[in-house]
């Protein structure tokens, strides 16, 4: 039998063998089912209530918001939906559904529904039903090549030539995202003649720099120094009394190619490169360009620009090569290729090994290089990246704003969660810290004294309302409009991006905020608007559940300032949720969500991690690895390493499908 | 309308071909060669397709009148000084975008007019191949690129979760396979250098590394491409091809150009001077390396250029691309669809233009959204009138483009996908009777219009997506 890492399928068992906790904290007093509601009898537990409650909406007639609940008539056909019972679940749970203006439920009505939605979601991926077999074809993807992405050929390239970083990537043109929402996944990364000309540009342009033609300039000073150092790692032989060139440029080639493939290379390969130092050379090129128009080759070529998984002999679920693994985990914890250490490791077959895989785990998050999660994963998790570009707030209104300010904005996340995962810090402190990141334009913005000049540092806060990722003025100004704050985009974002709850856009033809009548004498204020469109049922559901998370950030203007009054009035920062959980102010919206929505945050980051590192999206099988990383942040202080542990050590992680 | 610009650099890159506003231009043309012969053979006809994005306010859009004789509403007023070389479409639908969301399954298929896949990323599909790139298969080897993608914002990251698609169906419209989006280029000096090479401030070219060497660089990754070929899974067998695809295009600018003696046709006059235009810096990159051992610069400098300069870079850049023939073919996204964009540079406008185009019937917005989109045709007006100063032969470029500028909603309040907002400028080579509003009957889709495009290019396409025939009433 081929080996199952034995938490997932010890994780499959118990998620599926007990409720998820939160549900049950939920819910204290919940009697048990009598016998003759279980919840389990689509037709006789279920279907009337849907018809009761739903049916006035979400009718075949009707398909309010594109759901049609009546024609599921059947229980076989009930149970094919397990993702929409668990929506449907979650949108009763949390009272949004049916909308406030309807008929309720009674309680008994809803618990009832609530069980039938479990029953429904734990019928799709069910360990009774499944065998172990069946468990880990579900988990494992067919081999996939990928080409990298522009973060990672940037860092890939910095790192092939001793850490010089030339951003030789930025001439790339940008990429989409998918899967779970991140350029890792190589179904929306294409490789067309635009590209490889950029490649060819961007090869010269590291070349030339590093080999510069007889002619052209050279720096001097620290650049002179990086250059320097980046050659020697390269030039390992130079031709000698003892060295013919022909003999120094094969032993730089035989250095440099296993590097740049991230593999064990074959002599044929090396003769190929080789090949273009000798072309070079007959065309009169010096010794060290020979050697560049060699690199510039390896550089273009596909077995650089891809991570290639390599698909078994024969049909059926097989472990990843040692290299690939080394790659794979790069990849993932630093958005670059593997260094000296992990490719000696591959050499020695020991990738396969759980405790090697969680040393190298433990030594690689320390390693600065570790930035590349926070520039691959969290910036796209976050949604930073945008800031400055397609997202800028109104220079009229904000004169402070400018590419400067941007940059330091986009910063303060990322130092945030570069030291989550660089000091093994609890992942709870994206959501709130005591510490953040500033320099001498975002400390002026804070009104943080005593910080000067462009350089970013940690300082330790003071001030309650500001650590966290929604005190951070880059995730205030991404979630604004470009003249003013937007309660509604925040509180989107806070369900979207950070619990991972689905938003149904807005039905259309729905008139939305009335929020500027001329002439009127006592304007409304933008939360009495706000709840003046939440009285229309069809906005109330989802707007009930955005608009006071965003309430709750009202202290913080466009650009991330605080602020205690707006228009002449004082700033009203209270919410109530849908559960009736009320807070005011961002310092009570945060322990909000650190408690009470703890598991659906840690769920969503653990989703969103997995999809990152897999390039591929999470369907419910993949949810056995997801509740796997929640139990071990659970289980120890959120500390950053036991989801990457968790991430890396998975099934999937490290396994593949291979189809006939 | 104030216009916050940065007209230095702009200007110096007009100077440069010779076309800057104010100077007369028939003084900067150049002969384009001693013993050139114009009009020896026919001009080509040369199409570029501009999207904007968010829809538009078509009360002020629509005219009333039909024929020659309408009057321009708010929202097309800008076209007066061009009104007699454009066509106003109206009663185009989209039939394959009435399901779906309200924006990606509206954008993608823009110039392919079928259905587009629901997906967040695997098996990404729009329907099928663009009109742009149907046009590039067909005359593409004519001229130095088959075609080129321009837009001014980065492809759009990440999913929408609240609809399930994935956010960079926004940002492409150039399909050359119905799985396969063509990357754009939002960096002007990046697009000018894609079709000139590098160049100095005078414009004269730079040297560059010897093409020959380029050859056997590719020789040597095909090599490499070959030998993977036998390690790769079947369902990688394709990315591989796309790869090699990729070799073949690079390859074909290297040889030698023979295009212009395939084609019979050469640019009687060229710009006097190929100047470069500022390159454009991301600022999202300013930081990203600093504390990271790296100095935190970008690569190749640059500056940063605001949107509508930016946007009337990438319309000059249409011009000489035309005029140079570099390629006749031509898309470009005005913005990414969704775009929150700020136009408070426009006089009295306070809202981003996604916000604008949600309306919800109030007046501020409405006024808002439909000065964006006054706005956007006025872009349009000038690349036509670019177009017009250029002779070409007996006629003018313009008279031989098909430039179609529209968007992909008709009001963006109800996301609606019927009766879009289209425009025509140019005359085709002749062909088309310009200088009317043709209205079309209920239910003919936009596709019948790509097909009298087609038709126009001498490319042969009697159906194009769910085309139902030429548009009638639009050609001579």
């Amino acid at each position: 039998m081929r080996w199952v890492p034995p938490t997932v399928l010890a994780g499959m068992v118990l998620a599926w063998a007990a409720p998820p906790r939160h549900t049950a904290a939920r819910q204290p007093e919940a009697p048990p089912p009598s016998p003759a509601a279980t919840g389990h009898d689509f037709a006789a537990d279920v279907r009337p209530l849907l018809k009761t409650y739903c049916f006035s909406c979400h009718s075949t007639a009707k398909r309010k918001g594109g759901l049609d609940l009546e024609q599921i008539d059947t229980p076989a056909e009930a149970l094919k939906h397990g993702e929409l019972w668990e929506q449907v679940g979650e949108r009763m749970q949390a009272k949004e559904m049916p909308p406030p203006a309807s008929p309720q439920p009674t309680e008994a009505e809803r618990r009832r529904l609530a069980a039938w939605a479990r029953h429904a979601t734990e019928s799709q991926v069910n360990p009774d039903t499944l065998t172990p077999e069946q468990l880990r074809q579900a988990l494992a993807a067919p081999p996939r090549s990928r080409r990298l992405n522009r973060v990672e050929y940037n860092n890939t390239l910095r790192d092939l030539f001793g850490g010089l970083d030339l951003r030789a990537g930025d001439l790339l043109p940008t990429e989409g995202a998918g899967g779970e929402g991140f350029d890792t996944a190589g179904a929306t990364l294409f490789t067309t003649p635009v590209l490889l000309e950029k490649y060819l540009e961007a090869a010269e342009l590291v070349v030339g720099k590093l080999f510069p033609a007889g002619g052209a300039p050279r720096p001097t000073g620290p650049e002179a120094e990086r250059l320097e150092t980046a050659r020697r790692a390269v030039l390992v032989a130079a031709p000698g009394p003892d060295t013919p060139p022909r003999a120094a440029g094969r032993r730089v080639v035989e250095a440099f190619l296993p590097r740049a493939f991230r593999r064990p290379v074959t002599s044929r390969e090396v003769d190929r490169y080789l090949g273009l130092f000798d072309d070079a050379g007959r065309r009169g090129a010096p010794y060290e360009q020979a050697i560049g128009f060699a690199l510039k080759g390896v550089l273009v070529s596909p077995s650089f620009l891809f991570l290639v998984e390599t698909p078994a002999e024969r049909p059926g679920l097989y472990r990843l090569g040692h290299y690939e693994v080394a790659s794979h985990l790069s990849y993932f914890l630093w958005a670059s290729m593997p260094d000296g250490p992990l490719l000696a490791l591959a050499a020695q077959g020991r990738l396969h090994d759980d405790e090697v895989l969680r040393a190298e785990v433990r030594r690689m998050t320390r390693d600065p290089r570790a930035r590349g999660l926070t520039d691959g994963f969290a910036a796209q998790w976050l949604g930073t990246r945008p800031l400055g570009t397609t997202v800028r707030p109104d220079t009229k209104s904000f004169p402070e704003f400018d590419d400067e300010l941007a940059a330091a904005m986009r910063e303060e996340t990322a130092l945030l969660f570069d030291a989550i995962v660089r000091e093994d810090r609890s992942v709870m402190e994206v959501i709130d810290a005591d510490y953040t990141f500033v320099n001498e334009r975002l400390a002026a913005l804070y009104k943080i004294d005593g910080v000067t000049g462009p350089r970013m540092r940690r300082v330790a806060l003071t001030d309650p309302t500001r650590g966290g990722v929604l005190g951070h003025a880059g995730i205030l100004a991404v979630t604004s409009f470009p003249h003013r704050t937007s309660p509604v985009l925040r509180g989107r974002w806070v369900l979207e991006e950070l619990l991972g709850a689905e938003v149904p856009p807005p039905p259309p033809d729905v008139p939305v905020l009335n929020e500027r009548q001329k002439g009127v004498d006592n304007p409304l204020t933008l939360r009495q608007l706000l709840e003046k469109h939440r009285s229309k049922a069809e906005c109330a559901a989802c707007h009930a559940r955005m608009d006071p998370l965003g309430f709750g950030l009202e202290n913080f203007d466009a650009l991330g300032r605080w602020r205690t009054e707006q228009g002449g009035r004082p700033v009203d920062s209270t919410g109530v949720l849908p559960t009736g959980e009320r807070f005011s102010g961002p310092v009570e919206l945060k322990k909000l969500l650190a408690e009470k929505r703890r598991p659906e945050y840690l769920r969503n980051l653990s989703r969103k991690a997995l999809g990152y590192a897999l390039g591929r999206e999470i369907d419910r099988a993949g949810m056995a690895v997801v509740r796997d990383c929640v139990r071990a942040l659970e289980q120890d202080g959120f500390r950053s390493s036991r989801l990457l542990e968790t991430i890396v050590l998975s099934y999937p992680f490290s396994h593949r499908n291979q189809k006939s | 309308m104030s216009a916050k610009t940065r007209p230095l650099s702009r200007r110096t890159f007009l100077r440069g071909t010779g076309v800057a506003l104010g100077l007369p231009l028939l003084d900067a043309m150049l002969p384009a060669r001693a013993g050139a012969e114009p009009g020896g053979a026919a001009a080509p006809v040369r199409a570029a397709y501009l999207y904007f994005p968010n829809g538009a306010w078509m009360d002020a859009w629509v005219p009333k009148q039909t024929g020659a004789d309408y009057e321009l509403p708010f929202s097309l007023a800008p076209l007066a000084s061009v009104k007699d070389a454009v066509t106003v479409l109206s009663g185009l639908d989209k039939p394959n975008s009435r399901s779906g969301d309200g924006h990606y399954a509206k954008t993608a298929n823009f110039l392919t007019g079928l259905p587009v896949r629901k997906t967040t990323g695997q098996d990404l599909n729009a329907g099928g191949v663009s009109v742009d790139q149907v046009a590039a298969a067909h005359v593409g080897h004519l001229t130095p690129l088959p075609s080129l993608e321009l837009a001014t914002d980065p492809v759009i990251n990440g999913l929408d979760r609240a609809v399930n698609y994935t956010r960079m169906y926004g940002s492409h419209i150039s399909w050359r396979r119905s799985d396969l989006p063509l990357p754009r280029l939002i960096d002007p000096r990046a697009a000018f250098e894609r079709m000139f090479g590098p160049r100095d401030e005078q414009g004269r070219p730079l040297p560059r590394p010897a093409q020959t060497a380029d050859r056997s660089l590719l020789d040597a990754a095909l090599d490499d491409a070959h030998d993977l070929r036998r390690r790769l899974g079947r369902g990688d067998q394709q990315k591989l091809e796309e790869y090699l695809d990729a070799v073949r295009g690079v390859e074909r600018r290297l040889g030698p150009t023979t295009a212009s003696a395939a084609n019979g046709w050469r640019p009687p006059t060229r710009p006097e001077r190929l100047v470069p235009p500022p390159a454009l810096i991301r600022p999202d990159v300013l930081f990203t390396s600093r504390d990271n051992g790296g100095d935190g610069a970008p690569a190749a400098g640059g500056q940063a250029i605001d949107p509508p300069e930016l946007v009337r870079l990438m319309l000059d850049l249409i011009v000489l691309a035309f005029w140079t023939d570099t390629t006749r073919n031509v898309t470009f996204l005005f913005a990414n669809d969704v775009s929150p964009r700020n136009f408070s540079f426009l006089d009295g406008v306070r809202e981003n233009h996604h916000s604008s185009s949600h309306h919800a019937n109030q007046q501020a917005k409405i006024d808002a959204y439909k000065t964006i989109t006054r706005w956007h045709v006025g872009q349009f007006a000038y690349l036509l009138g670019r177009l017009r100063d250029v002779r070409e032969g007996e006629r003018t470029l313009l008279d031989n483009a098909l430039v179609m500028c529209g968007s992909s909603l008709s009001d963006g309040n109800r996301h609606d996908p019927n009766n879009l907002p289209i425009l025509l400028g140019g005359r085709g080579g002749g062909r088309i009777r310009a200088g009317r509003h043709v209205a079309s009957p209920r239910n003919t889709p936009l596709c019948n219009l790509y097909v009298s495009m087609l038709e126009c290019m001498g490319v042969p396409a009697e159906r194009f997506g769910d085309s139902t025939g030429p548009i009638r009433d639009l050609t001579a």
